[in-house]
């Protein structure tokens, strides 16, 4: 979608915690941030982390210069890794998860014979 | 120090996103901006499943229960007046309670209202997007580049939008 745009005449700037995905597609400008999954710009009601993080953005989005730059912020999630990985998930796994878990596990377990 | 995009993945995630094969492409398209930051418009689209619950129905979730590999391609239209009660989220993948509380988290508009009461943008938009990120596996962004995308962009240019801020959840 950032290609999409930009493309049709908009400046784009993409605040993601995938840069792995932002650099596989290339996605004009971004600002990588290691939030969990579904807290882009921050914790609900942290109005100055979220502005924090905004304004970050706007800063990669005006000092950027080469397509495909990645900005890695440097705020840090303040919460134990295991409760913010449980926190983010929904309490059913996805229909695409539940699908394919069986699956998965079995190549996990391949991946950890070899 | 960089971001570490797998740090808050579970390992069975992390190998479903590492298998995923997605389309790349050569040139990377590239829109100068055209002014200083604090003199341009700005349009906010989200992909975390937003909708607004007095005007809109849900993303397709009923179907992509059906069918697991497909996601809702199309888009929601939020106003920078909606009220955060109006907000609602469809989205399969997310706890979306947290979005919920505040959807600034994912869709700014309060901060950018304070960001433009400020001087530090030159202004947003009436209307910004929201589209539900699950986009089937492997992914098919077809739609969105050929009529979510062009939809969005209409409206942004009707409203002399000159820069896009986005934020997957």
């Amino acid at each position: 979608m950032a290609r999409t745009l930009e493309e049709a005449g908009f400046a784009t700037i993409l605040v993601t915690m995938m840069p792995y995905w932002a650099k596989k597609i290339g996605t004009p400008r971004t600002l990588a941030v290691e939030h969990p999954f579904g807290h882009t710009l921050g914790r609900p009601g942290d109005r100055d982390g979220q502005m924090n993080i905004l304004r970050e953005a706007l800063q990669a989005l005006e000092t950027i210069r080469q397509p495909g730059e990645i900005v890695h912020s440097t705020a840090r999630w303040d919460q134990p890794t295991d409760e913010a990985v449980r926190a983010w998930q929904p309490s059913e796994p996805s229909p695409i998860i539940r699908e394919l878990r069986p699956k998965f596990r079995e190549m996990l377990r391949e991946h950890r014979r070899k | 120090m960089s971001v570490d995009s797998f740090k808050f993945l579970p390992r069975l995630i992390e190998m479903f996103y590492k298998m995923t094969e997605i389309e790349t492409s050569g040139t990377i398209p590239w829109t100068p901006l055209k002014k200083p930051v604090l003199d341009s418009r700005f349009g906010l689209v989200t992909s975390a499943g937003l909708y607004n619950k007095t005007e809109d129905q849900p993303f397709n979730l009923k179907r992509e229960l059906e069918e697991p590999t497909w996601g809702d391609p199309t888009a929601r239209k939020i106003s920078r007046s909606v009220s955060r009660e109006a907000i609602g989220v469809s989205h399969l993948h997310l706890n979306t309670r947290p979005i919920l509380d505040d959807p600034n988290i994912v869709l700014p508009l309060e901060r950018f209202e304070q960001l433009e009461r400020i001087g530090a943008i030159g202004g947003i938009a009436d209307t910004h997007f929201s589209l539900m990120g699950y986009q089937g596996f492997p992914p098919d962004t077809s739609t969105w580049r050929s009529k979510t995308g062009p939809w969005i962009a209409d409206s942004f240019k009707a409203e002399a939008v000159d820069c896009v801020l986005l934020t997957p959840a």
